[in-house]
């Protein structure tokens, strides 16, 4: 029996994170997009690049975040070299986009459409970091690497994102910091 | 003691990463109530966050209509409870002490829900519903209506009126209680009974009756 060579499992595993977080890469660039044809785009460049560059990666627990910051390049890259114009958020309600208009859910849960509206309604600055914090799973110290701020510009990001989606529930909101 | 500094640097930390707080947050939350229950309110909305980023992608190419079995699955579990408590069953189910725990819990951070006495307007109350996806048509008037987070969800928390004093209500739609029965905690007593699904929880003060109202209560879910 021949035993396959090393580097064929090797390429066959990396294939097979990388289609066991393509969706989540997927909706990370839906959030940065706001436009689910661009996130494909983003993401099939993304899966590209990252197969041409997986030498790259030693760690595969690293691998998640090494995406996430090529989905990123490859949006700014995508809208640099296509000037594509940004999408408004009424748009996006009126082509009926059936992501935010219908509830993923088997149980009518109609408030996650409310509070994805409103997390498409934050501003990019407060998205982003929140995107990556609780779908990527970034912690707050390489959400500020990714995003170049510090950790303490990434708290209060994050923070203030949170204070805004508090209104839909009806929750106080707590005093603004500095 | 807890200083207003103190609070706002605490919230910050709560708002920012909810899911990794100092023993600097963590002790100062011990004993500050306020800062308890923003907290469990910012965790509460952490878990409806993190499936409302979760976009469903198949929907992405096969869209379908929006779900509404939600409240009819509610109301019809309501009215096989209803079946089983008129027929003098409904104490035949296994308590849920874990989960009374929890619905007195909330109760108690809440103490002012107790001391209204003016209706809400209905469509202060319709709104509260609205925001749980669940139907309940009062018998009793309402005078707190809170959309409240329980167990990763927002449900209504209610008080209505009756003629021997205030009954808290929590609809639970998205809480499944295996089985249901009273309970007694403190100054409080009440019962949880499943509804479909979900589940219904019925609170009242230390020595007032609430047995009688519970049949035109489930009435209500609707």
């Amino acid at each position: 029996m021949n035993p396959r060579p090393r580097g064929n499992t090797a390429t066959s595993a990396f294939a097979r994170l990388l289609e066991t977080l393509r969706p989540d890469l997927v909706r990370f660039a839906f959030w940065l997009a706001r436009d689910r044809a661009v996130a494909e785009d983003v993401v099939q460049e993304t899966l590209i690049r990252a197969w041409k560059s997986r030498e790259e990666i030693k760690d595969p627990a690293a691998t998640r975040p090494w995406l996430l910051t090529i989905v990123r390049r490859e949006h700014a890259r995508l809208y640099e070299r296509k000037r594509l114009p940004t999408v408004d958020l009424a748009d996006v309600e009126v082509q009926g986009d059936p992501a935010l208009l219908s509830s993923d859910t088997s149980d009518g849960d109609a408030g996650l459409d409310d509070l994805r509206r409103a997390i498409l309604q934050l501003p990019d600055e407060y998205r982003e970091p929140l995107v990556l914090q609780v779908l990527g799973g970034l912690t707050t110290a390489e959400i500020g690497e990714q995003l170049g701020l510090t950790q303490a510009a990434v708290l209060t990001r994050l923070f203030r994102a949170r204070n805004r989606l508090r209104v839909i529930y009806g929750l106080t909101t707590a005093e603004d910091v500095e | 003691m807890s200083g207003v500094f103190e609070c706002k640097h605490a919230r910050l930390a709560i708002g920012g990463d909810p899911q990794a707080l100092s023993a600097e947050v963590a002790q100062h939350i011990a004993t500050c109530p306020q800062c308890a229950r923003f907290r469990d309110e910012t965790l509460a909305m952490e878990e409806r966050l993190k499936a409302a980023l979760e976009l469903p992608l198949h929907r992405f190419r096969k869209p379908t209509e929006t779900s509404k079995a939600a409240p009819r699955r509610f109301a019809l579990a309501a009215s096989l409870v209803l079946a089983l408590l008129v027929g003098g069953g409904a104490w035949l189910f296994r308590p849920q002490p874990a989960l009374a725990a929890e619905v007195i819990e909330h109760v108690n951070h809440e103490p002012g829900s107790w001391q209204k006495h003016e209706p809400v307007s209905a469509e202060a109350l319709a709104a509260v519903l609205a925001k749980a996806g669940v139907r309940f048509d009062a018998r009793f008037p309402v005078t707190y209506a809170s959309p409240c987070p329980f167990r990763g969800h927002i449900v209504p928390h209610l008080v209505v009126q009756t003629d021997r004093g205030p009954l808290t209500v929590m609809l639970l739609a998205h809480v499944t209680a295996e089985g249901a029965g009273k309970f007694s905690e403190g100054e409080y007593h009440g019962v949880v009974l499943p509804a479909g699904p979900g589940s219904i929880a019925v609170v009242a003060r230390e020595g007032q009756e609430f047995d009688g109202y519970l049949k035109p209560l489930l009435e209500g879910v609707r």
